[in-house]
């Protein structure tokens, strides 16, 4: 059996090794595309969002209002217009994703104790724009009620009294994680671990095609007499395994320093956390990349995937709210664990043990997908063993008349 | 005349019925074809069918436990977003709780809070925010804010009404200007409306380009490029691409069709042109997705699994690039410039125009130019065409 092992791991690594179609789903993809990603989200915060002001008041309060939401780096504001229907025109264009509109009555109703009512008009073709938008012209408009508050407060009591009952209680907010509130730290992380997985499967499906293509739809090579499911499984992870790991450790280090992105955790946490990931990720690799016949079939089957799996994790519709149905097909997948794993690793700094559930999610389904593949292969290897039997070249006969159909 | 149209017509029915015949015998195209988008319109849609993330857990520290504090868990529970079920005796437990994603927030407050408001003494009060998890944390900053603020004054106001002011007086002192926010057509901030709009016809848009690379690249890869070109296409690379990709069109156009039948008429997404411009769109997305994967293959000359390679990069990126996550107009300078050639990126751009915002078309002429002029760019590559169908093989 070991010298089997040897054997089929020997032949397996020949075939990757000098496969370059298999070689770019497993060494350029994962080392190019972090990169690519970190790039593209390098901005982190979308600034200086653009809007258009229609300052109906023309008062000395709503210009400071007016000056108070353009220095906030979220926002900038781009034209000052004179009614609502020129600054619906920059919208249309695209120039700017938001109006805000200061009412005639303005500087009126504040001077005489009465309510007014600012309108901020937002394009939500993008949340970041209404979030980018609300953010500033809420917190002006809190810091003039404040101001607002003492002016009303002087005749009520006394200037002791003053600072406090204009804010009794104070308040902070603390980013826990994350302080930056980045878009690319948030992101990131998750991405990773979904490359691990993703390129995993394009790489054994494709030569998993590789090997049915050139054995005339087996899934085991014709020419070797091989026996024990397990070892040529074992063969097949002591390829991917290593070599995963050694670009799980990259995307740690090197793109992680590169581009800032939260280390909390410690080292060995992650080294503990991320090996039993990626031997789960290969198992089921292994499971899912015997249902392909053909090379190029990898890629249309399991490209499409990383979106809803990205969902499906938790991390970008929070996992809390997912619906039971969609949470539990999450659990199938390596990535959902391997995911929440890694953010609450790097991103917020949990030890192994904190990573209990994790942990135990992605043993079980290591063992249930060994399992499912040890059976796979024993049938292919009986499957083999039958078309021996009919004689190498019959079977090739077989398959090239089912080839011919095409 | 009309007998030359006759004959390439029927010669572009031939491939069709060809192409047809080769669908039936591998599964995998139609699971990609049909499957996988349907699959894709249905888990969108139902997994954000709350709209807008209701319920988020969230806990609260009280360590001061008053009717001041027990008023501040009223206001918290009265807000959809937040679920204030869960209690922890200290910081350090809510903070465990954090890390183990129990919930994404809490609020803490300290012991002795009322004591020092009523004495004037001023506390603090503080609320933290998992922002590892960046949706739910942007929301329930906004509810645990508005409840600090409104605590605060909660307090301010007993003191007022003690002075004798009404309570519109007393509004007037407290809030005395208010943000009313607007979100155009999406008034309720449905997520399911931003996202399921843009990523099904994102993946969409991925499996054209797939498809397209792998039903052509699949000739070569059989070695009946030669035969298709010059026995049933008539020499033509025209009416081979014809031939090949109009089945897949007429696919794909009624798909965009029923996802949009779907999303505006089912679930009644805002759909402020009407359906028809977007169905033309729809049209217009299909052909210049075909038109990006054959730019590919041309780019690649007759190596399938190269031209495949690159249309899942560029359709994977495209996610990202189209600006509804992360707006594009925030990234790099050579990013933005990029982002026309990203089919999804314009597609984006005209469906925000018209189905969200109904506003006139001629605003979002640069996307459907853009669109125009990557439907015919493959035009320059059919002399490459001819040379790969004439002198290059598959490549595995």
């Amino acid at each position: 059996m070991f010298r089997e092992l040897i054997e089929s791991w020997w032949h397996d690594m020949k075939e990757v090794f000098t496969d370059i179609g298999v070689l770019i789903f497993v060494i350029a993809v994962p080392l190019a595309y972090p990169l690519i990603y970190a790039y593209v989200y390098n901005t982190e915060i979308a600034r200086d969002v653009t809007a258009a002001v229609v300052d109906d008041s023309q008062s000395n309060m709503s210009r400071e209002f007016i000056r108070k939401i353009d220095a906030a780096p979220e926002m900038a504001v781009y034209a000052k217009c004179t009614n609502m229907a020129e600054a619906q025109d920059l919208m249309m264009k695209r120039e700017v994703y938001g109006i805000v509109h200061i009412p005639k009555s303005f500087e009126d109703d504040l001077r005489k104790g009465k309510q007014t009512r600012v309108g901020v008009y937002c394009d939500v073709s993008s949340m970041i724009y209404y979030k980018n938008l609300l953010l500033p012209c809420t917190n002006a408009s809190l810091e003039m009620n404040k101001l607002i508050r003492v002016e009303k407060f002087k005749n009520l009591i006394t200037d002791r009294e003053r600072e406090v009952a204009m804010q009794p209680v104070k308040y902070q907010h603390v980013q826990l994680f994350n302080p930056q509130g980045g878009y690319d730290s948030f992101l990131l992380p998750p991405v990773l671990m979904l490359i691990i997985q993703q390129t995993m499967l394009l790489g054994m499906g494709m030569a998993m095609g590789k090997t049915r293509e050139k054995n005339r739809g087996y899934a085991l090579d014709l020419n070797m007499h091989l026996t024990h499911p397990v070892s040529v499984l074992l063969g097949r992870m002591m390829i991917y395994v290593p070599l995963y790991i050694l670009l799980a450790l990259y995307m740690y280090t090197v793109v992680t320093q590169m581009f800032t992105f939260p280390q909390l955790g410690h080292y060995w946490d992650f080294v503990g956390f991320i090996i039993p990931y990626v031997i789960d990720c290969c198992v089921f690799g292994l499971v899912l990349a015997s249902l392909l016949y053909r090379r190029e079939d990898s890629i249309l089957m399991f490209v499409f995937m990383s979106v809803p799996l990205l969902f499906m994790s938790g991390v970008s519709w929070p996992g809390s709210n997912l619906p039971d149905f969609w949470y539990y097909v999450g659990r199938l997948f390596p990535s959902s664990y391997g995911i929440n794993g890694y953010v609450r690793l790097t991103s917020m700094g949990a030890s192994l043990k904190d990573l209990h559930s994790e942990m135990t999610g992605i043993v079980i389904q290591t063992a249930v997908y060994f399992v499912i593949a040890m059976l796979i292969t024993r049938l292919q290897i009986i499957r083999v063993e039958k078309g021996r039997k009919l004689g190498i070249d019959n079977a090739r006969l077989k398959y090239d008349k089912k080839l011919l159909e095409e | 005349m009309l007998s030359y149209v006759k004959r390439q017509g029927k010669r572009i029915w031939m491939l069709t019925v060809r192409e047809l015949r080769i669908f039936i015998r591998r599964p995998l195209l139609v699971f990609c074809m049909l499957i996988a988008p349907i699959f894709c319109a249905i888990f969108f849609s139902t997994m954000m069918s709350e709209g807008l993330p209701q319920k988020l857990p969230t806990g609260l520290v009280d360590e001061d436990n008053t009717s001041t504090t027990r008023q501040i868990v009223r206001i918290l529970g009265s807000m959809k977003t937040t679920d204030l079920s869960r209690r922890y005796p200290t910081f350090e437990a809510a903070k465990e709780a954090v890390l183990h994603g129990e919930i994404y927030a809490f609020m803490y407050i300290p012991k002795g809070t009322t004591q020092a408001a009523i004495s004037s003494k001023q506390p603090q009060i503080s609320f933290y925010t998992n922002d590892a998890y960046f949706l739910p944390a942007s929301l329930l900053m906004k509810d645990l804010r508005t409840t600090s603020e409104m605590t605060g004054l909660a307090i301010t106001r007993e003191t007022l009404r003690a002075k004798g002011l009404t309570d519109k007086q007393i509004m007037g002192v407290l809030q005395p200007i208010v943000i009313e926010s607007h979100p155009i057509s999406n008034s309720t901030l449905n997520y399911s409306v931003l996202l399921t709009n843009c990523i099904v016809p994102g993946i969409v848009i991925l499996m054209i380009m797939l498809t397209t690379t792998y039903a052509i690249g699949m000739e070569w890869k059989k070695g009946t490029q030669k035969f298709v070109y010059h026995d049933m296409a008539g020499g033509s690379v025209p009416i081979f691409i014809t031939g090949k990709l109009l089945p897949q069109t007429v696919l794909y156009v009624l798909q965009f069709w029923m996802m949009y039948v779907y999303l505006y008429k089912v679930l009644c997404f805002p759909c402020q042109s009407g359906l028809f411009p977007m169905m033309c769109i729809g049209v217009l997305t299909v052909l210049a997705a075909q038109a990006f994967g054959l730019v590919m293959f041309g780019i690649f000359a007759g190596q399938m699994r190269m031209s495949m390679s690159a249309s899942a990069l560029v359709g994977v990126l495209s996610i990202s690039m189209a600006g509804f996550s992360y707006p594009t107009t925030a990234m790099s300078p050579l990013l933005i410039k990029l982002s026309w050639i990203f089919p999804l990126r314009d597609y984006f751009l005209i469906y925000s125009n018209q189905a969200l915002n109904g506003y006139p078309i001629e605003y979002a002429w640069q996307p459907i130019l853009a669109l125009l002029i990557m439907m015919v760019v493959p035009l320059l590559f059919i002399k490459r065409y001819a040379y790969a169908i004439n002198h290059i093989d598959y490549v595995p």
